[in-house]
């Protein structure tokens, strides 16, 4: 049973960070490999913060969200500003800066043996220490940032996010700005997935940077490319599909030494197929 | 002295890098494909050569061999996916979504079949030193300078003076005009990242050579040889190999002040700075 909820606190985690990949990738159309660094960004704050007593869950939170937002503004500006494939390259490239910092700044980060024993989320006064609990809290986490995204595309800001992506030049034409609106979804993105990061670290109470580099973040765009991207269903059908898979491949007798390599070929061999023969995914609208 | 061995160092990775920059340079320029599969290319290219090293064959049979494989990959790519993709319209997007999904599945074939932990040669020809004025450089390292110079001249060479690198620079500066007067864009393509993948699996093998292999490591490389690109200017080939040089050396320099982990890091400022600057790169056309 325990299991059963352990897989269900993950999935949920990784819907609600696949909201933020898809904002990005699905509504707005923008390719970006670096939703797990800022995931990671989140859940370090979130240790960092709670294990050195500095805040409490909820506040750590709260900070390690607007982080992650101020990350992604500032990563979004510069290359949003020139058109072409420039957010493409600054995307890898905030991936492998992120994972790099993430081993090897030792003092804040553990490095490669990561962070041991960061304490329970308490949430008004009441320690959320079983899994059972947690569920909960992932459940109401969850709810909360699908109503947010739900709400936003019905938000004018949501239909003029889908404009981008249909034609962004009639959109700059009509007079709207376009680099501004690419960068709030880059933050909405920011607060989704540094949200995720913080339940993420709290959850598991050990963090090391292997969750954060850059297959983690393949894994990200594969869950929303399977689940159906620019849909609320297809960011939540896609994680507790993919997360699934690993239990499955276990039946399968492959050795220990390639089951991670495996797995990883996996979701790119799904990433290809999807993209030659259904391109929208399982329950998701055309990419 | 330390300050002229780094140079040489920062010349010697340059030369890898800009074949790796050239090689995308090609295939960027002329498709307008993001290609990041590029890496899988060049980590296969290194793999493929072992493969055929450790069975016995010798290296200057296996290494035309290993560049002749990387070319049918990399035409197989173009004619089985990208075109695919093409002739169902798919947008930029999903062209390079596939593109890294294509890049995970090669890496991690790599490392399910070979092992993901560093793989050396057992050739030793390579690691004999040459040492001038008290620089020491490995044969291997003279080679990749050699390798480099060559290729960026019968790259040059090839866009200028022959009719397949006339048809590729007139398709890739109108596709749709090199399509109405018969060019055959398509045809073009595959051909362009055939050549492309020949190139790369250079630097993958003389790299591997010089350091070992490593399935995962290609992404890093491809990341600075794309910024090379744009720093130098896109669709210019001189700017992106003389800044892959210039990228080499200021990350070789930047190990006086700082731990070579942090080189990645340098790298992305010099970016950063150029998308800041002058974001069409120096020699933009």
């Amino acid at each position: 049973m325990n299991f059963l909820y352990s897989y269900l606190v993950l999935a949920e985690i990784y819907a609600l960070t696949s909201l933020s990949t898809n904002l990005l990738v699905g509504i707005v159309g923008i390719f970006s490999v670096s939703q797990a660094a800022v995931f990671g960004v989140g859940a370090y704050i979130v240790a960092a913060l709670t294990m050195g007593d500095l805040a409490d869950f909820v506040p750590a939170l709260l900070v390690a969200a607007l982080a992650c937002i101020a990350l992604n503004v500032l990563v979004a500006l510069p290359s949003l500003r020139v058109a072409g494939d420039y957010f493409v390259v600054t995307s890898f490239g905030i991936q492998l800066l992120a994972t790099a910092v993430f081993t090897n700044w030792t003092d804040a980060t553990g490095g490669a043996n990561g962070l041991p024993g960061i304490p329970p989320p308490v949430i008004f006064g009441q320690p959320v220490s079983s899994t059972r609990d947690f569920l909960l809290l992932a459940s109401a986490a969850l709810a909360l940032g699908c109503l947010c995204f739900w709400l936003l595309m019905r938000a004018p800001f949501g239909r003029l996010l889908r404009a981008i992506r249909e034609d962004e030049l009639a959109v700059a034409a009509a007079g709207k700005r376009v680099l501004r609106a690419k960068v709030g979804a880059a933050a909405v993105a920011g607060a989704f997935a540094g949200v995720g990061g913080g339940l993420y670290a709290a959850f598991l109470s050990f963090i090391d940077p292997s969750p954060f580099d850059l297959d983690a973040s393949v894994l990200l765009v594969t869950m929303v490319v399977v689940g159906g991207a620019r849909t609320l269903a297809g960011s939540i059908v896609g994680p507790f599909l993919l997360l699934g898979l690993p239990q499955a491949l276990n039946f399968l007798a492959i050795p220990t030494t390639v089951a991670g390599a495996a797995r990883q070929f996996l979701y790119g061999a799904l990433l290809v197929a999807f993209m030659l023969f259904r391109p929208q995914g399982l329950v998701g609208q055309r990419l | 002295m330390v300050l002229l061995q780094l140079l040489c160092n920062g010349i010697v990775t340059g030369c890898a890098l800009g074949m790796v920059a050239l090689s995308f340079s090609l295939i960027y320029a002329t498709t307008r494909i993001f290609h990041v599969a590029h890496a899988g290319i060049y980590s296969l290219g290194g793999y493929l050569v072992w493969s055929l090293a450790t069975r016995g064959v010798p290296l200057p049979l296996a290494v035309p061999l290993g560049v002749a494989a990387c070319a049918a990959a990399g035409a197989l790519i173009q004619n089985q996916l990208y075109r695919r993709l093409e002739r169902r319209r798919a947008t930029h997007l999903v062209v390079l979504i596939a593109s890294l999904g294509l890049l995970a599945m090669i890496q991690n074939l790599l490392a399910a079949i070979y092992k993901p932990d560093v793989l050396q040669f057992s050739e030793t020809w390579g690691n004999g030193v040459v040492s001038v004025k008290g620089i020491i450089l490995t044969r291997t390292q003279l080679l990749t300078v050699v390798a480099g110079v060559a290729v960026y001249g019968l790259v040059m060479a090839f866009a200028h003076r022959t009719t397949l690198g006339r048809r590729v620079r007139a398709v890739a500066s109108n596709a749709f005009l090199a399509e109405i007067t018969r060019l055959e864009p398509s045809a073009v393509y595959v051909q362009v990242v055939a050549i492309a993948s020949a190139i790369v699996a250079l630097p993958g093998v003389l790299v591997g050579l010089d350091l070992g292999l490593q399935p995962y490591n290609g992404i890093t490389i491809l990341l600075t040889a794309t910024i090379a690109m744009i720093a130098g200017g896109v669709g210019s080939m001189s700017g992106a190999f003389v800044l892959s040089i210039a990228i080499a050396v200021l990350q070789n320099l930047s190990l006086l002040v700082m731990p070579g982990e942090w080189s990645i890091g340098v790298t992305f400022f010099i970016f950063v700075v150029f998308m800041l600057v002058r974001p069409r790169g120096l020699f933009a056309r």
